[in-house]
């Protein structure tokens, strides 16, 4: 097999592994998938940045080579073979020919016969010779089709080269700018480590807002930066997915968001029936408590979580839930819990149904299971009412159904008074709820996410990238190329008239390198052609 | 083989000769006066107000028709100036692709006046809009096809062959216009939404089976390969099940862009990746035939089968010139691909999966091309590289969105 392309064939599966093997993830994720062996072989091959590592470039480094030999070697050549072109041509070789047709005429006068196949012919490059008696007339199209190969094979090269340059003189990282605040430096991989290189500039973020669809999928990313060079703002300008921000031969672009560090305020439910407080702490925060030991780290905060709230298989309905706070909860003795928590209570069927919280017990967001806690925790008299009637139950039967609605009546004039609620049957069904819900819960308090002052982050990705142009260039040329290679094929015809006996015996031939079929077709037309130029159909011999 | 077209005299008139050149130099008009409309006016190309534009009669209709005009009497002048210029061989092979799409889009416009009033239509519940009622008849007559097909190899009656011709036809032109007015349907549904349809796995399965079957009837009318339409409609029938396997999953829903897609970029990328798989499956399908009737020229030579294949040289002609349409669409897919990352992602070249495996198609078809030019191979070898070739294709289109993970996440199943 030809050199060039057993090295096409092994640079394709050389690139399936970085594909089957999920480049540039943690280091940790990598040892815990594959075990120590594997992740250390495939460390030391280098295959978790497979497409920087030595043996990769090198690979193409042989392409650039095999690819500048073969256009040293070859291009003298078609550019002689595309300059000449014998005009006439050995009888033996026309014999051959694919496509051949001749013609008897009793014209003897080549001249004219000449012009006739000269007007037929009218839209190819012609060049006719006299030798031997014989006239050769020599019809070209496509003659510049070698072209082809020395541009796509140029093309390459110079996309090769202008991926070497981006490499070499550009650089890719990931800039995070909390809104409100100013960064400058951007973060890599290299290998298997992170490197930081500090931009010319600082970028300042003012805002970043996202645009929902009603499906709760989002529609637009669009952050509000402001570039500050030496002290002085000089641009300021809104960038979302697809229209990057430029400056100074760097491109800024959106490339992911997250939470910035949103300040949150909590409200703490005692258990113990004791007095309620609020405690104030942000996202990435840990608060802890002094009293009982108990932290809380906060590790996210969506403001909106929109739902398909419908059963699988019915029209989907989408809701939003609101506001949520995804937190770990730590308690001394207890396993670390993680904990979705919405702020405000879920509406169903335009009834309250208190508080939802999702509890994963693995720490993973897809072991979530739902938990309804009955309490509305936004309106401080459902907690009173729990508490009063915990405590009127407490010490009493609970079996006794008559009891324990004399001990809700009684909570609820305590709470309310004389005055009922409109939704108090709703009420009582929660607050059962809520007495078989709550004292299974091991923390000492509840933890109930009351406000929040919400602040994103908007994830830029930098880039400055010198050889993309180098790129676009060699791609052109690479198109062209290969419109030239496959949709001009070089076809010649030669035309031979030859005097035999009185009259003149013309010899049609005609080739292409490439597209046969159609060239079958064309050549056809041009047999019709030329015997009407003739007035004279073709001779039914030799034909193939 | 000697390519005919065999065509009633009038229609034949209508495809020829200066009303041919004349019609073509419209549709360019046409284009060109739409791609002034999106340029010129009104501050430059809005993705959002582009299509209100475009249906508008005082944007569309003055700058479409007005540019048809203007390419009508360009065509004439230049056909006077120059009469030969009236054979151009590109007018010729891109024309009956123009009239295709226009017919397309006719039949869209009128199956577009059966659609439920806007105020049936929501987004939860897209089961009254008619796409999907056509694309369901599309797949039942594709398989139809692929059994047709079949059928003639074993059974060479004409009338078989033309059953299968026809109703690859019919549902090459059915799911063409179907996807047409999906992207109509998704402006019914809310305009916020709307978008090309070529947005997730199961539109641009639909756009494959149409571009492959497309290639091959072309094909097969210049050149009667009916015996490769076999494997071509085989081919296609598969994804047939796979697409409504995808529907099952609930994948045929209109549903909105994600950030990364909301770009021009994504109406001219997609659709020429997808001229690049057609053409690739077809170059498959004529391996496959190829192979087939090597097989059966040993083992039954004397075989009632056989007469209806075309030749060895043929068949090898078919995959190089199916390779041919496909190389370079794909090669301008992968470049404008890369333009789009560089707009939205912030680099050309990620060794994103998609792109890799984009890249190690390219490199096999490009180890194809120089086998076969350089080194003069050709017949079974070859065949095999087109059948194995498509595989790869496969993989890239399809495997990389099952099995492994990327930028080009919105092709996923979930």
């Amino acid at each position: 097999m030809p050199l060039a392309v057993v090295l096409l064939l092994v640079l394709s599966i050389a690139s399936v592994i970085g594909t089957v093997l999920l480049q540039n993830q943690e280091q940790a994720d990598y040892l815990h998938q594959y075990g120590p062996i594997w992740y250390w072989t495939f460390r030391s091959l280098g295959l978790f940045d497979m497409y920087h590592t030595w043996w990769f470039l090198t690979l193409l480094g042989f392409l650039m080579a095999s690819l500048s030999a073969c256009l040293i070697r070859n291009v003298p050549r078609m550019l002689k073979d595309m300059r000449a072109g014998k005009v006439s041509i050995a009888d033996k070789s026309l014999q051959n020919f694919h496509h051949k047709e001749e013609w008897i005429s009793a014209e003897t006068d080549i001249a004219t016969l000449q012009t006739a196949a000269g007007t037929a012919l009218r839209e190819w490059e012609l060049k006719s010779t006299e030798e031997e008696g014989c006239t050769y007339i020599r019809a070209d199209k496509g003659r510049y089709h070698k072209w082809g190969y020395i541009l796509v094979h140029t093309a390459i090269l110079v996309i090769l080269i202008g991926g070497w340059m981006s490499v070499q003189f550009g650089f890719r990282g990931n800039m995070a700018v909390v809104e409100g605040a100013m960064e400058n430096e951007i973060s890599f991989l290299k290998g298997t480590d992170t490197e930081y290189l500090d931009m010319p500039f600082e970028v300042r973020c003012n805002d970043f807002f996202i645009d929902f669809y009603p499906t709760g999928m989002p529609k637009e990313f669009r952050s509000n930066l402001t570039i500050i060079d030496g002290g002085k703002e000089v641009l300021t300008s809104d960038i979302i997915v697809n229209e990057p921000l430029y400056y100074k031969g760097i491109y800024l672009y959106q490339s992911s968001f997250g939470d910035g560090g949103s300040k949150l305020k909590f409200k703490l439910f005692p258990l113990d029936g004791g007095k309620t407080r609020s405690i104030e702490t942000a996202v990435y925060q840990t608060w802890t408590d002094p009293k009982t030991g108990t932290s809380l780290e906060i590790t996210d905060f969506k403001p909106f979580n929109v739902e398909n709230m419908a059963n699988p298989g019915q029209p989907k309905k989408f809701k939003d839930l609101g506001p949520a706070v995804e937190y770990i909860i730590r308690s001394p003795g207890q396993d670390p819990m993680k904990i979705k928590s919405f702020m405000n209570p879920f509406e169903f069927d335009g009834h309250n149904q208190g508080m939802l919280m999702l509890v994963s017990t693995t720490g993973d967001a897809r072991d979530y299971r739902t938990m309804a806690l009955g309490l509305d925790f936004t309106n401080p008299k459902e907690w009173q009412l729990y508490n009063a009637f915990l405590r009127r139950i407490r010490n009493a039967d609970t079996s006794n159904k008559k009891a324990n609605f004399e001990a809700f009546k009684s909570a609820m004039e305590e709470v309310f008074g004389k005055e009922r609620p409109a939704d108090f049957q709703d009420l009582g069904m929660r607050t059962l709820q809520a007495i078989s819900m709550l004292p299974k819960i091991p923390w000492a308090f509840i933890p109930m996410p009351e406000s929040f002052e919400q602040k994103y982050y908007t994830g830029l990705q930098v880039t400055r990238d010198p050889g993309v142009n180098v790129v676009w260039i060699g791609s052109a040329i690479l198109v062209f190329g290969l419109c030239i290679m496959f949709y001009m094929p070089h076809r010649k015809l030669w035309v031979v008239l030859k005097p035999e006996n009185g009259k003149t015996h013309i010899t049609l031939g005609g080739m292409t390198n490439s597209n046969r079929l159609a060239f079958e077709h064309s050549f056809n037309e041009i047999v019709t052609r030329l015997s009407d130029a003739f007035g004279q159909s073709p001779e039914q011999r030799g034909k193939v | 083989m000697t390519a005919t077209t065999s065509t009633a005299p009038a229609w034949a008139a209508l495809n020829s000769g200066k009303p041919a050149f004349l019609r073509y130099y419209a549709y360019l008009g046409f284009l060109a006066g739409l791609t002034a409309l999106a340029l010129l006016t009104d501050g430059g190309y809005n993705e959002d107000t582009y299509i209100f534009k475009l249906v508008s009669i005082a944007g569309g209709g003055l700058w479409g028709i007005g540019g048809a005009l203007i390419g009508v009497a360009a065509g004439f002048m230049l056909s006077l100036a120059k009469p030969e210029s009236t054979d151009s061989r590109i007018a010729r092979n891109l024309l009956p692709w123009l009239d295709g799409m226009l017919l397309m889009l006719v039949i869209a416009w009128g199956l577009s006046l059966l659609e439920p009033h806007q105020n049936l239509v929501t987004y939860e519940d897209q089961s009254k809009l008619i796409s999907g009622r056509i694309i369901m008849a599309m797949n039942v007559l594709f398989i139809f096809a692929a059994v047709s097909y079949v059928m003639h190899l074993f059974a060479p009656a004409a009338f078989i062959g033309r059953m299968g011709t026809l109703s690859a036809w019919i549902a090459t032109y059915a799911g063409g216009s179907a996807l047409i007015l999906r992207w109509y349907e998704s402006y019914l549904i809310d305009s916020e939404i709307g978008h090309a349809p070529v947005s997730n796995l199961y539109e641009v399965f639909i756009l494959l089976f149409c571009i492959t079957s497309a290639i091959y009837l072309v094909m097969e009318r210049r050149y009667q390969a009916r015996a490769m339409g076999a494997f071509v409609m085989l081919l296609v029938a598969c994804g047939v099940f796979f697409a409504i396997w995808l529907e099952s999953l609930g994948q045929a829903d209109i549903k909105p862009l994600v950030p990364a897609l909301q770009s021009y970029w994504m109406k001219i990328h997609v659709p020429l990746n997808f001229i690049g798989y057609g053409a690739f499956a077809v170059a498959c399908a004529a391996g496959m035939t190829y192979l087939l009737r090597d097989r059966l020229e040993r083992s039954k030579p004397n075989g009632r089968m056989l007469s209806l294949f075309p030749s060895l040289d043929q068949l090898d002609q078919l995959a190089y010139k199916s390779v041919a349409i496909g190389f370079p669409a794909f090669t301008l897919a992968t470049i404008l691909g890369a333009a789009w990352a560089a707009e939205a992602w912030g680099g050309y070249w990620s060794w994103d999966p998609k792109e890799t495996w984009a890249l190690i198609v390219w490199l096999f078809y490009g180890a194809y091309l120089h086998v076969r030019v350089s080194h003069g191979w050709g017949g079974k070898t070859l065949a095999w590289w087109a059948v194995v070739g498509f595989l790869v294709t496969l993989f890239c289109f399809v495997g990389v969105n099952m099995y492994l993970s990327g930028l080009h996440s919105y092709g996923r199943l979930s």
